[in-house]
């Protein structure tokens, strides 16, 4: 194998949980109250069902081939020239997000926080940081984010708590005025990020005791779904019907809090949440690409191509998009159709072929 | 990464220096007759005006030679238990073997006997006195070593306020039987080895039989046989030999100078590596928290003692994080300040002409600098180096507008708080992180310092001390251990050991001893 690490199960929880989470705390409150209105908490919970299929996909076929990753078990499946098609369109996939990941990660912080520096300067060091990570291998990943999650989470509930007094509850009013329509069509595009979840299929293999591997993956997801809810539900009694106008509904949900006239401005904060959560988001993505890419073409170690990967995600999330406004709209109209064939459509496809085979042979 | 394998071709080109130990050394064995054994000595001692040899007549008849070193053997027992006997006529010494008369003459408990020219000469060096006798090919080494030592004093850089007050000293035998004085059972184990070409310096490496992982045991005596060198002069010699990450800022193994650190660490289950001639014993296998944790948070009550952690834990982030998060927000985020306070802060720097960075490199450098020369100065010039810096560097450089008077507060708070963390070698790598901080601050704002912490978190999980994960218990997450990390639990609640690697001995006493007043009543 070509990663000698191993991980608990909780690690692979504190490894998911913000890979969806970094994102979604900031963009989903926007995307989702554009088509779900006062209904936008519900979304979340009709999205979170495509995590649970994520991870079950991802363990039945985990349960054919617990030593291989999906681009491993991807020939053995559909055979050799299909499986590394699919493959590539696979890894093309995942870099192609993580470098949307990336620039995402450089939008916000240079609109918000350093509106002079270059763009480049912000994602490269990002992906210096990310590079050295995955280089250590899935351990060390594993550790600085076991690290860092109690921060996130800790983080995550002070602005949450302190948000608490200036909410007017009666902005969730009516519930489901229209119908469940609004709330499942809001659902449509985190949907997609529930189905990140399917990175799981690059973390099982490493897992060092397999036995909960699904209950704790389900848990993860219940987790992601919980916050996104409480992300959302703050957001709409903060704002109303005006959430899905800014960008980043969390971050100006942030420049409400003023306690004493001394804690103020605590904006900071969310980018220090976001930077530790985009971290873990991009170092999974890139470990999951630098360890299929190594799989895809038989290599015997992964690390002589993180650094190169690492530039290529540099120059991608240059090259992704000209500018946020072209990538909110890529990201919310081609990219759930796009990431559904990746990460929904050929896994389930992998599965059913594989069952198939498995009775064949029977 | 691409550089490492650029490094290891250099290395190859460089034509590897013999190693020193593989030039074998001869075995030679003594001479029968004194005079040749005489004369073979003295030219090995040559110009040594400290080895003394003593011809003389055992019993008036037989020839006899002692030798030693000039202050590393007990004179007077010599000249009492030595020789006075064994010179002393005695007419019925005729048949007797000359073997058996040394042994039963010569009033002293330990004696060897010896073959070899480098036995005696090892014998020798360490103190044991030689005595030779002709048409006799063995050598009889006599346990007298006495040379002049430290007394046991209290522990210069590991003070406490409750708990033991003795601290190793530079003499190995010394040091051991302290340790042993703290555990009294056979099972501790103390293994010697030599290392050092001409130093031939002792190290002793100590751990319980049936608490230590014996893998552990293995890998710390096979990584102190692979050095080769000419000399040991302190375990921090050895440090560098023997630890997982060489580049690494961290230190990777806990050196002390008390023997009840070094006993309730092998108690659970580490190893110890004592070097003769120095003070600090060395301890594997060590995790980051080990350095932050102080001998007296297992002697106060367990409250205070969870609460002083917990402070401990608050000044090392500030000691790390103070000085950049400063640049920071001053440089690029003046919106999180309060405005009262930034009001205030923006007045006293209002003659500053430095930008923040550069006032908080001059100085944290210039503390660096105090805390430097303070360290190596005598007593009586040091009262005058801190009254140049208290004066000088915080009165005078605000009144002249060098630098801002929240710069001093910043600069005394992040000294004071780097300052309680116990271990000296964690300090110093946490006050020098900071500086490479300061100037991701300085060019990144926040972000810088993020990006810096998250280095730093990465590389530290990285790191291994003998195998543990250096971040242990933390990441990975061992929960059971949080009782002795996060708080000191109540002894009566310690019941299990922590676990480093490999299989262990888990508990460490038995279970519900917590006290009450209806305790075994019932």
């Amino acid at each position: 194998m070509l990663e000698k690490g191993k991980i608990s199960a909780i690690q692979l929880i504190i490894l998911l949980y913000p890979t969806i989470t970094a994102t979604a705390i900031l963009v989903l409150p926007a995307t989702t109250g554009s088509f779900a209105k006062q209904d936008m908490w519900l979304s979340p919970i009709w999205a979170s069902t495509f995590g649970y299929l994520s991870i079950f996909i991802a363990y039945a076929l985990h349960k054919y081939y617990p030593q291989k990753t999906l681009i491993e078990y991807s020939e053995k499946i559909v055979g050799m020239i299909p499986g590394k098609l699919i493959g590539f369109g696979f890894l093309f996939f995942l870099l192609h997000t993580n470098g949307m990941n990336l620039r995402d990660y450089g939008e916000f912080v240079v609109g918000n926080f350093l509106q002079k520096t270059p763009i480049i300067v912000v994602v490269l060091s990002m992906a210096f940081v990310c590079a050295i990570t995955v280089y250590g291998g899935i351990e060390v990943l594993a550790r600085s984010s076991q690290f860092f999650f109690p921060v996130f989470v800790v983080l995550f509930l002070f602005i949450i708590v302190l948000l608490i007094p200036v909410l007017n509850p009666k902005n969730i009013l009516p519930v489901m005025g229209e119908g469940l329509t609004p709330s499942i069509k809001g659902a449509l595009i985190p949907s997609q990020w529930f189905n990140e979840f399917i990175l799981i299929s690059f973390l099982l293999p490493y897992l060092n005791k397999k036995k909960n591997a699904f209950k704790w993956g389900v848990l993860s997801v219940s987790l992601v779904m919980i916050t996104l809810v409480i992300t959302n539900l703050f957001s709409l009694l903060l704002f109303g019907d005006i959430t899905s106008y800014f960008t980043y509904p969390f971050m100006d949900a942030a420049r409400y809090i003023s306690i004493a006239d001394f804690l103020q401005h605590v904006e900071l904060i969310v980018m220090a949440l976001w930077v530790t959560g985009m971290f873990i988001k991009i170092s999974v993505f890139y470990y999951a690409i630098v360890l299929g890419t190594a799989q895809w073409l038989g290599l015997t170690s992964y690390r002589p191509i993180v650094f190169p990967i690492g530039f290529l995600l540099v120059v991608l999330s240059i090259w992704v998009t000209p500018n946020l406004q072209k990538l909110t709209e890529f990201s919310s109209t081609t990219w759930p159709v796009y990431a559904f064939v990746f990460q929904m459509f050929i896994p389930v496809s992998l599965l059913l072929i594989a069952m198939l085979r498995k009775k064949k042979s029977n | 990464m691409s550089w490492k394998i650029l490094k290891s071709k250099k290395k190859k080109k460089n034509a590897a220096p013999k190693p020193l130990s593989n030039q074998k050394q001869e075995q030679s064995s003594l001479f029968t007759s004194v005079k040749e054994n005489e004369k073979e000595f003295r030219s090995i001692y040559s110009d040594c005006s400290d080895f003394i040899l003593r011809p003389f007549l055992i019993g008036g008849k037989y020839d006899a030679i002692l030798l030693y070193i000039e202050g590393l053997s007990n004179t007077d027992e010599i000249d009492d238990s030595v020789l006075s006997p064994l010179m002393e006529k005695n007419e019925n010494q005729n048949d007797i073997q000359i073997g058996s008369l040394v042994k039963s003459q010569v009033a002293v408990s330990d004696v060897k006997e010896l073959q070899t020219f480098e036995d005696c000469i090892q014998a020798i060096s360490s103190g044991n006195p030689i005595v030779l006798v002709d048409k006799y090919k063995t050598g009889f080494s006599l346990g007298l070593t006495k040379w002049e030592k430290r007394s046991i004093e209290p522990p210069e850089a590991e003070k406490v306020i409750r708990g033991p007050r003795e601290g190793f000293v530079e003499t190995l035998a010394v040091n051991t039987s302290m340790i042993r004085r703290q555990i009294r059972s056979p099972k501790l184990k103390m293994q010697s080895m030599e290392i050092g070409k001409y130093t031939k310096t002792k190290v002793i490496i100590t751990y319980i039989d049936g608490i230590v992982d014996h893998t552990l045991v293995e890998e710390v005596k096979n990584r102190l046989k692979r050095i080769d060198i000419d000399g040991i002069l302190d375990s921090g010699v050895i440090e560098e030999f023997i630890e997982d990450h060489p580049y690494s800022p961290f230190p990777q193994m806990l050196d002390t100078e008390r023997p009840d650190t070094v006993s309730g660490n092998l108690l659970e289950g580490r190893a110890a590596i004592l070097v003769d001639g120095s003070p600090f014993a060395l301890i594997v296998p060590t995790t980051f928290y080990s350095f932050l944790q102080s001998n007296e948070d297992y002697y106060s009550r367990f409250l205070i003692a969870t609460a002083i952690r917990w402070l401990r834990f608050i000044f090392i982030i500030i000691s790390l994080l103070l000085p950049s998060l400063y640049v920071a927000l001053l440089t690029f985020h003046q919106e999180m300040i309060p405005t009262a306070l930034l009001i205030s802060m923006a007045a006293s720097r209002e003659q500053v002409p430095f930008p923040a960075i550069v006032e908080v490199f001059i100085m944290e450098i210039t503390f660096e600098a105090l805390r430097e020369a303070g360290l190596r100065l005598p007593k009586q010039v040091g009262s005058a180096v801190s009254i140049v810096g208290a004066l000088v560097i915080g009165e005078a450089a605000v009144s002249a507008g060098i630098v801002s008077a929240p710069m001093v507060i910043v600069v005394a708070i992040t000294g004071i708080a780097s300052f309680t963390v116990p271990r000296y070698s964690a300090a110093i790598a946490i006050r020098m992180i900071r500086f490479p901080l300061v100037l991701l601050a300085g060019t990144l704002g926040l972000l810088g310092v993020m990006l810096g912490l998250i280095m730093i978190i990465v590389h530290m999980s990285t790191l291994r001390s003998f195998g543990v994960p250096y971040l242990s218990p933390m990441a990975p997450m061992k929960l059971s251990e949080m009782k002795d990390t996060m708080m000191r639990a109540p002894w009566w609640k310690l019941n299990t050991r922590p676990h480093l690697t490999g299989d262990y001995n888990k508990y460490r006493q038995s279970p519900e001893q917590k006290p009450g007043p209806n305790k075994g009543k019932q």
